[in-house]
């Protein structure tokens, strides 16, 4: 759970780092007095949907690693909540992985799905340091 | 299925609150797209779900209605669907929609992450009133008013609310996000 205090001003460095674009801000911005915690709530249903949807991809990967379509329909979920929150890292991570997808290039889906969860793994790291 | 609580049940100066339903698989897309809608003022009563299916059921659009009683779908204004869904896509439930033989379909915009003009242009062959390109900004939330359709709008009462049009995320750019030529719904 992140508990949302700081302005918005010291999430200069996560954005200078590009870990998170201008769309972040949007988030700032949408809380107010009637959606007190909408960054903690966006945040938090961001990295529960993201985890969810890695461990599909991990499995998918797995199990079904010649159905590019399915990776790719899990990926373009994943890059979505991505975009929403302005994760630029990660997203970018995720664009790479889709190309892999459509080059039905399974080595290219494994080393670039490593990066995708790293990405996720040192965002979330991030956001914990700011929020907590 | 999110019931939005109209806003706090105000009623923004000169006018009538907007229902829009929202359809988006993505709880996080959905929760933004809410924000906003909430945000650009006391206009917006939102519904969000999470498929077409359910959005279906809230349009009474259902073949076994008796099992799932659902709003009058006259009291949705607007649809905003997200184009890609599993199951049933949002072009299915635009189709769906459209085939509706009322007099004055609900009108529907198309979110996409993708800007694909053969996604557009199938849309908007089947009647979408606009495209818009996520992840959403204000500016795409506050042109939604002119899609609802006027002589249908939900009336409210409560405690006047102003309107908050102060809040202006700054557009990335406008040629991302296209826009069809579409008719404000009589």
């Amino acid at each position: 759970m992140f508990i949302y205090t700081r302005p918005a001003y010291q999430f200069c460095q996560v954005v200078l780092q590009g870990y998170l674009d201008e769309q972040f801000y949007q988030l700032e911005e949408l809380q107010d007095e009637s959606s007190p915690n909408f960054v903690e709530e966006v945040v938090t249903l961001f990295f529960r949907d993201s985890s969810r949807l890695v461990a599909n991809i991990d499995q998918a990967l797995q199990k079904y690693p010649q159905d590019f379509r399915r990776l790719d329909n899990f990926m373009h979920q994943l890059k979505g909540s991505a975009s929403s929150i302005g994760a630029a890292k990660m997203k970018n991570e995720c664009t790479s992985f889709r190309e892999f997808c459509n080059k039905e290039n399974r080595e290219g889906c494994l080393r670039s799905f490593q990066k995708v969860k790293k990405e996720h793994a040192v965002l979330k790291q991030k956001l914990e340091n700011y929020f907590q | 299925m999110e019931e939005g609580e109209g806003s706090n049940g105000g009623v923004f100066e000169g006018g009538l609150e907007v229902r829009v339903l929202v359809v988006d698989d993505s709880p996080v897309e959905r929760r933004m797209v809410e924000g906003l809608l909430k945000k650009s003022g006391a206009m917006f009563q939102v519904i969000a779900v999470d498929s077409g299916k359910r959005a279906m059921e809230v349009l009474g659009l259902t073949d076994d209605k008796a099992e799932h009683p659902t709003v009058d779908h006259q009291k949705v204004d607007i649809i905003l669907t997200d184009y890609s869904m599993p199951e049933m896509t949002g072009y299915d439930l635009l189709k769906t929609v459209k085939e509706q033989s009322c007099r004055k379909p609900i009108p529907v915009i198309i979110m996409s992450s993708e800007n694909e003009p053969q996604r557009i242009s199938r849309c908007r062959a089947i009647g979408a009133e606009d495209f818009i390109l996520k992840p959403l900004q204000t500016n795409d939330v506050l042109r939604l008013r002119s899609y609802a359709r006027p002589t249908e709008l939900s009336p409210r009462t409560g405690t006047k609310r102003k309107m908050a049009l102060e809040l202006m995320a700054e557009n990335s750019g406008s040629d991302r996000r296209p826009r069809l030529a579409g008719l404000a719904v009589s």
